[in-house]
Order: structure tokens, then sequence, then C-alpha cells
């Protein structure tokens, strides 16, 4: 037997894993979060180009490279939402209760879950820049923005898989967890995700404001275009920390609640 | 090598347990009972009796409403960590990852038991073998049967060497192979020391595994003992007598009311008797008939069953019970756990 600290790590480390590779085994799953982002970003960076002809579009020297963090968002937002349906899965076939009869930290069934969120949006983050780079797209901020930037969306996706994970565990419903699907593309444009914050309507710069989601895709961009006037990097990974730390906080006290319930 | 207790005493204890739902339904009201070391308790019912919600309740995922629960002599709901380290458990309908393989899953199991990568890959390799999965151990078990996912369920239930193992209807649908294969495992593993509380509501599961059993009804224990001493109290083994066509059956009856008390038969060719000493009755009652000159077709000694001593103890059948009940089990219904 080993310390206790080191125990739950390699916990963490097994269920992130067995998250991560599950994962890639279904093929429904891979389709939302692979390729669905790809397309998003085809149908903005050819419909919407023009946008970059506007006074007040900052001067970049891809249009590519500007709304690709947009991409990045949405990859962490879908990355963090099938997270919270494979809790859910987990809990309607009963698989979960294996895991609760383990003794091992409640925090633990939590963080390794989100551990192959964190996994999943790395992979998703490389894989949006690496197409969106062949398809012309300049990062001003070179290779170290590019981590930069698929760091602070990796972290997001943490935040929106913990959100999530809290929401399948309070429910334990993987049909609700499925019907949220649309919320992605609420909390997507309510940030700044393809669009400066300056050129969005009065109402919807107000409400940007409150979502953490413009702070991660604003630092994202001031990473990859290598410009902080784009984005405060360091807003960014403040902005991603704490939605990291909070929903994941969120989750665990969601089990709690619910061991208590039991 | 199996955890230690943190005290000696019966493997599991349970005093007034009691688990009510909302809506006050009480799926467990007032269990007592108690395992002792190396035993493998039948715990018998039908759907809705309460077998599950106490399982849950003993493996700690449910917390009684009343009541107290020990299991490797630590209290289920104050020192569950410890209970989990010494239990194993295969929960109904074999809940696995089916995108998984067996491999991944075993290792998975380890490491969710501590176990570093070369020691759960090892185990992984052992309890595949003992249970027969080796060759299918890279497969998803998405591609396995029902027998072979209940196999490798029972063995990540073994994969730290707990000391107690719950076993909550493991072989409800399946063949009758398969069914005697998981029987002689849960054999062997009690040949091992392990100490199994398994719940079923086959008859002959609990009769062919099973020391001692529990009947539950309602949420109560109904009766207790080995199963000889449960079908025992319903009665004594009846011996019928079929007479050739023709016999002489005031004859024959008087013959064999020498052997054994007479008991009330329908069929007028028939004649029966208590046959307190089973088989052993039937040659005295043949020279009996013989002696008397009278033909007899057939001989049959039949024995209370366990679903006589259900009947006995709840009023209904098995069977019966189970139709009766399948709507009424909150925990059976995935109430709120």
């Amino acid at each position: 037997m080993i310390g206790g600290a080191a125990r739950e790590s390699r916990v963490v480390g097994a269920l992130g894993r067995r998250g991560l590779s599950v994962q890639f085994r279904r093929a429904q799953l891979l389709m939302p979060t692979f390729v669905l982002p790809l397309l998003v970003l085809a149908v903005i960076a050819s419909g919407t180009r023009a946008g970059r002809d506007l006074e007040a579009f900052p001067e970049v020297s891809s249009f590519l490279g500007f709304v690709v963090p947009g991409t990045l968002l949405q990859g962490a937002l879908l990355a963090g939402l099938t997270s919270g349906i494979a809790i859910a899965s987990d809990i309607e076939s009963g698989f979960f209760d294996r895991l609760l009869a383990a003794p091992v930290r409640r925090s633990s069934l939590v963080l390794g879950r989100l551990a192959g969120t964190l996994g999943l949006a790395v992979l998703q983050a490389a894989w949006f820049l690496l197409i969106a780079l062949v398809f012309g797209a300049h990062y001003d901020g070179g290779v170290l923005g590019a981590l930069g930037a698929a760091g602070l969306a990796s972290i997001a996706a943490i935040g929106i898989g913990g959100l999530a994970c809290a929401i399948a565990i309070r429910t334990g419903s993987m049909s609700l967890m499925q019907s949220i699907f649309p919320f992605v593309f609420v909390f997507l444009f309510t940030a700044p995700a393809f669009f400066p914050r300056d050129l969005l309507t009065p109402t919807l710069h107000d409400v940007s404001a409150f979502n953490p989601l413009t702070y991660v895709v604003e630092g994202a961009r001031g990473l990859l275009q290598g410009d902080t006037a784009l984005g405060d990097p360091w807003l960014g990974l403040l902005a991603a920390v704490a939605l990291a730390a909070g929903a994941t906080l969120l989750a665990i006290l969601a089990l709690a609640d619910r061991a208590r319930r039991s | 090598m199996h955890e230690r207790t943190s005290s000696s005493g019966p493997a599991i204890a349970v005093r007034g347990l009691e688990r009510a739902f909302k809506g006050g339904i009480k799926a467990v009201d007032g269990l007592d009972l108690a395992v002792d070391e190396g035993e493998i308790y039948g715990f018998l019912g039908p759907n809705g009796a309460g077998k599950t919600t106490t399982v849950r309740i003993l493996v700690t995922l449910l917390r009684p409403t009343g009541g107290e629960a020990r299991v490797a002599g630590h209290d289920v709901v104050a020192e569950s960590d410890a209970v989990r380290r010494s239990i194993g458990v295969a929960l109904q309908e074999a809940a696995i990852d089916p995108l998984m393989t067996g491999t991944e899953l075993l290792r998975m199991q380890g490491a969710l038991h501590g176990m570093r990568g070369a020691e759960a890959r090892g185990r992984a390799t052992e309890l595949l073998e003992r249970v027969g999965l080796t060759d299918a151990g890279g497969r998803r078990v998405g591609e396995y049967s029902g027998g072979m996912r209940r196999r490798l369920d029972l063995a990540m239930a073994l994969v730290h060497r707990p000391r107690v193992l719950f076993l909550d209807e493991p072989t409800t649908g399946l063949d009758p192979t398969s069914r005697s294969a998981l029987w002689r495992e849960v054999r062997g593993l009690n040949g091992d020391g392990t100490t199994v509380f398994l719940t079923t509501q086959y008859l002959e599961e609990a009769e062919q595994l099973a020391g001692r059993v529990g009947i539950i009804a309602g949420g109560s224990l109904v009766a207790e003992g080995t199963p000889d001493e449960l079908k025992a109290r319903v009665g004594e083994p009846t011996l019928h007598v079929d007479l050739a066509e023709g016999a002489d059956l005031p004859a024959a009856r008087a013959a064999l009311a020498a052997i054994g008390p007479l008991v009330a038969c329908e069929e007028g060719s028939r004649v029966a008797i208590r046959a307190a000493q089973g088989k052993a009755t039937v040659p005295a009652a043949v020279r009996a008939l013989d002696e008397a000159g009278i033909a007899v077709e057939s001989l049959e000694v039949e024995s209370p069953t366990l679903d006589d001593v259900f009947a006995a103890v709840t009023g209904s059948t098995l069977e019966g019970a189970a139709q009766a009940a399948a709507d009424a089990d909150p925990a059976a219904q995935g109430a709120p756990a």
C-alpha cells in the first residue's frame, strides 16, 4: 500500500486515462468534440471575413488566426459537456456505484473525471490549432503563444467540465445532460469568441463582461497574436483558473451532497 | 491476503437496521442478522423484499435511517472507508463499462485499491486466468456474453483480496452452464476463507451455495437457518405410493400406516405417509406392501423445499411474492440513493 496522496494521484490518473480512452471509443462524441468546432470555424472564417474591414476591427495578420481562439473555446465547452454526459452515463448504468464502493476520496472521483477532460481539451486544442495553421492561420505569438492559448482553453475546459459534472451528479440524468448541449452556444456567443468585444451590440457587450469565458478567449487571442492589446493573458488565466477551481469545488460538493442524501 | 478487521466478531453484524425512502416506504424494517467469518450466507427473497437495499447499506452506498450495521468489524456509516477496504462488491446487472477491455477494467480497479502499475497488471493477469477470461482480456466488455461479464464482475470484486464478498443476484439471467461455473468459483473463494454474502431469488442457488439462509420479506428477516433446518421446520418428507391398477387401496393404507402416519391424498390410487427418515423409509414401505401382496406402480419421497419454507413463513410462494412486489421496492426501482 502506498501513501495517501500518491495513492489518490494514482486513482486520479487511472480515472483520467479511462475517461480519455473511452472518449475516443464513443464515435458519437468524437464528431461534436473534434469536427463540429472546425465546421463552425470554417463557416465563421469564410462567411464573416468581411468584418475585418470594419473600422473597429483590430489590425491582425490573419483573420483565421483571430477567430481560432473561439474554436478553442468551443472545444473546451464541448469537452467539458461530454465529461458531464459521461458521468451521468456512469450513474445511470450503475458503474458509478462501483467507483463509490472503492476506498477512495470522493474528490478523487471528480478530479479523475476532470483529468480526462483536461487530456481531451489539450488534444482538441492542438488539433484545432494545427488544422487552422494548415489552412493559413498566422500565430504571431509563436509556439509559446500557441501553447499558452491551448493551456488557457484546457483550463477553461476543466471549469466547464466541473459545472457539467456538478449538474450530472445532482441529476444523474444523461438525457438532461444531452439537452443542455445548446447552452454551449449561449456561453460561446455571449463571449467575444469570433469578434472583438467592441463590435458586439451594446447589450451583448455588457453581458459578455459577466461571462468568464470572455477573458479566456481574449487572453488566448492575445497570446496567439502576440498582442496583449487583443486580450490580457494574465486576466484570461485568472478567469480560467477561477472558473476551474470554483466549478471543481461545486462538483465535489455535489458529490458530497449526493452521498449525504443517500 | 485479506484485510484485517479492527476487532474480532462476526464478518457482518446487523441490528435493527432500517431504511425508509421518501413517502415513508420502509424497504428495510428492523433487520437483524449476523454472518460468521468464512460463511456463505444466502439472503433469499423476491424482488422488492429489501435484499438490494440491505446490500447497498452494507457496502456503504446507502445510509441506514435506523439501526446499525458493521462489516468486517467496521461501522458502515462512521467507518465507511475501512468497510470499503475490506469488501468486494458485485452488484446486480454487472455494471461494467462496455467500452473498456477486461484487462483495463481490472487494472483500473487495482488502481482504485491503491495498487501500483506493475502490481495491478500482475493481479489483472492472475484474475483473468482464475475466471477463465485470459483470451478475452484484451477485448471490449461490450463483446462479452452475460456469463463472461459476470465472471469479470466477480474478478473485479476480488482485485484487492477482500475479506467479505457481496454478490447481489450474481447469476440472474445466466444460462445453467454459466451459473454452475460461477457457483464453482464462489465455492472456491469461500474455500480460501472469503466470507460471502449472497443475495438471490433462486432457491436452488441458496441450497447449492449457502451454509445458512436468511429469508427476507417486507424488509424483515422472517426465517433463518441452514437449508435443512428451515425445511425441517415446515414438515417431514412425504412418501407417495402410486398403486398398480386394481390394487387393494384399504389394504395398502393399512400396510403403510404401520410405517408412518397417513397423509390425506386426493388421488384414488395413491397413498401417502409421513416419512421422517426420508428415503430410508422406502425399503420398509416396499417390504410392508410386498408382504400385503399389493402391487405398486411407483414410489416417490417428496421433501419440503425452500419455497415451502418461504410459503410457510410469508404466506405466499417466492414466485408469487416476486410478482406482487415487483413494483414496490423503491431501491429496485432506482429511488434516490
